[in-house]
């Protein structure tokens, strides 16, 4: 009887010190909202060149152009009248894709959005990115391990990058 | 900003699909960008935007400043269940945070 008492306090204490651990962290957190985006990668996010980009996101790879990726870009398609707000859709019948990476060729940093999917996510995956001026605008799929490209170009007639 | 916008979040059960929306009201300021009095704007712009499904992650997506104003996703997820909870949490560069749930009806 004494021994299950002593087991039950031993649960709790263990418990307290573990829910102290994790409210410790959740502060920190809190208190250094920075150390949590430790991992936004700055590098690539900031970098001039879609070279540098793609090197800072995914290391040198070597990169296949593909036509597995349906990629839209504008609406009507290649043309946007406000570069502000540009529809994207990618869309793919590659599997098990890991990766995507929308880069507009002339924006002042290029790497528009990443994204990491688990095997539970299907595309198609649409979203909106701003365009500076007529560019290429590039999607790159990372899938089994494999990095494939698709370019598509677009005219904007007013520039969305402020 | 004058009006207070709420992010939103929508999914509904289609062809044994989760197809979710999302759209999130924040400025996204690249720090280019002018004011009235010509001054720059600060960079305001969401980084981190993580969707869970029941308590499982299933998404990471990380922005850049050219995500554009309000930003907005869809998505599907693989299966799914009435009853599912579809959550997501974003983050900003100057620490700003948001959430948003919604529930597969």
């Amino acid at each position: 009887m004494n021994k299950q008492a002593d087991l039950q306090r031993r649960a709790l204490v263990k418990g307290a010190i573990s829910a102290s651990t994790l409210a410790m962290v959740a502060s920190s957190g809190l208190i250094l909202p920075r150390r949590l985006l430790a991992h936004w990668p700055n590098d690539a996010f900031t970098a001039e060149t879609v070279e540098d980009a793609l090197r800072a996101l995914l290391g040198e790879a070597e990169i296949a152009d593909d036509k597995q990726i349906q990629f839209k870009l504008g609406a009507p398609p290649s043309y946007a009248v406000n570069g502000a707000s540009v529809p994207v859709e990618i869309h793919s019948s590659l599997k098990q894709i890991e990766r995507i990476a929308i880069l507009v060729d002339k924006n002042p940093n290029p790497l528009a959005m990443s994204l990491e999917l688990t095997p539970d996510v299907a595309l198609p995956f649409k979203s909106m990115i701003k365009v500076a001026e007529d560019s290429e605008v590039i999607a790159v799929v990372r899938a089994e391990g494999k990095l494939y490209r698709t370019t598509r170009e677009i005219a904007v007639d007013i520039g969305g990058c402020a | 900003m004058a009006i207070k916008a709420r992010d939103r979040i929508r999914a509904k059960l289609q062809d044994e699909h989760t197809t979710v929306r999302v759209l999130l009201a924040h400025p996204m300021h690249t720090g280019r960008g002018k004011n009235e009095q010509d001054e720059l704007i600060p960079a305001e712009f969401i980084q981190d935007i993580r969707v869970w499904r029941n308590d499982i992650e299933v998404m990471i997506i990380k922005c850049g400043t050219a995500t554009a104003r309000n930003p907005y996703f869809s998505f599907q997820l693989a299966g799914g269940a009435s009853g599912d909870r579809i959550a997501i949490r974003w983050v900003d560069n100057v620490g700003a945070k948001g959430t948003a749930e919604t529930t597969l009806p």
